[in-house]
């Protein structure tokens, strides 16, 4: 079959198998598109493009790793390879370290902290300073109208507590620090 | 009319007549516009552009996997995939141009992925329509038919990359720059693969 025809049946071919999608298709894609679509986030292009190559996500790590530190030491400097490569990292060693259940627990009062500043509480987050294995230790604090204190505890308990309470609970993780 | 005739035949995947070059020229400027602004839509999290792209690519994408080899109701679980990794990925989404081979990447992948999971089953030709054609005698009829017939099975039977070239070129129309982008390649190892794959079919079909 010569070149020409063989285009020309294909092109036959797409026209003769060009059957009709079923029209409860596109509705059932609809109802599937999630109410909060994902934009851009910067620093998330490597890992997803190791994500589809169906790369172990710890193997993706020690690349990306490994290729940092030979630019680093290839140029001479960690500046010079641009913040990019310095945020994928650190995004990758946060997704890394999310993965456990106490990082989990943390970064959940940590958005509960966010939430409470946005919308003006005065809230103060202690959860990079304290030990969070310690159940009496307030991760979280803020203050009531009333008031009166809210705290999240390392066992993450929640409770409202008057203000000597708080200091109190606060001099105990105060003098738990020192002793270590 | 005339834009949304070319959106539908484009939706379809049947070819332009030739007498239309000029006009589909002026709607392909339209749409690339078009792409270019669902796109920047899209980046943002637009969820009413998001609906827009599956009014228009729900229909290509669906006819894509049955191409592929898909049986029906598997293509419309692939296509309904398809959409979900979209909305997953829609950050990667660069500008509206790459809009087109962006989704038929992912579809791509996802139908990739189907066969690896399943390595016994084999791909099936995409179901040809009966069309019957005015002044044309049964004869030609029939051999026509048989003709396409064997040029389906042949498709069905190249090697995947060769048959993915095929369809997305030939039979989804695709533009080689926008097919190259689908199959992952730049785009001399695409056209390599489209040679080598016309080679092939031509020596199946003497």
């Amino acid at each position: 079959m010569k070149q020409e025809k063989l285009k020309e049946s294909l092109n036959q071919l797409a026209g003769r198998t060009a059957e009709p999608a079923p029209p409860s298709l596109a509705e059932n894609i609809k109802q599937r598109i999630p109410a909060k679509l994902a934009a851009h986030r910067g620093g998330m292009d490597t890992i997803n493009i190791i994500i589809d190559l169906r790369v172990n996500k710890l193997t993706a790590a020690v690349v990306i790793i490994i290729t940092m530190i030979l630019l680093a030491n290839f140029f001479g400097s960690r500046g010079l390879p641009g913040d990019g490569l310095f945020q994928d990292s650190k995004i990758v060693f946060q997704y890394i370290l999310g993965a456990s259940a106490g990082r989990n627990e943390l970064s959940a009062v940590r958005s509960r902290y966010e939430c409470l500043v946005n919308k003006g509480n005065e809230a103060v987050y202690y959860g990079d300073k304290t030990d969070v294995s310690d159940s009496n230790a307030v991760l979280l604090q803020w203050k009531l109208s009333d008031g009166q204190y809210k705290v999240i505890t390392g066992d993450l308990q929640e409770k409202a507590v008057s203000a000597e309470e708080l200091i109190r609970l606060q001099a105990e993780m105060l003098q738990k620090k020192i002793r270590r | 009319m005339e834009k949304s005739a070319k959106s539908k035949e484009h939706k379809t995947g049947i070819a332009h007549p030739e007498g239309e070059q000029e006009n589909a020229a002026k709607g392909q400027e339209h749409l690339e516009e078009d792409q270019d602004s669902l796109a920047a839509r899209l980046r943002t999290g637009n969820r009413s552009a998001a609906t827009e792209l599956v009014d228009g690519y729900y229909e290509q994408i669906y006819l894509y996997m049955r191409r592929l080899g898909h049986d029906r109701q598997m293509s419309e679980d692939l296509t309904q995939e398809t959409f979900l990794r979209a909305w997953h990925h829609i950050g990667q989404l660069r500008d509206g141009k790459a809009l087109n081979g962006w989704l038929y990447r992912i579809a791509g992948n996802v139908s990739k992925l189907y066969w690896r999971k399943r390595k016994a089953t084999e791909p099936r030709g995409a179901k040809i329509i009966d069309v019957i054609e005015t002044g044309e005698t049964e004869h030609d009829k029939i051999s026509r038919d048989e003709e396409l017939h064997r040029l389906n099975e042949a498709v069905s039977r190249l090697p995947r990359k060769f048959g993915q070239a095929i369809v997305l070129h030939y039979m989804q129309h695709l533009t080689i720059a926008q097919a190259a982008q689908a199959a992952g390649v730049r785009q001399g190892t695409f056209k390599s693969r489209l040679n080598r794959a016309l080679k092939v079919l031509r020596k199946q079909l003497i």
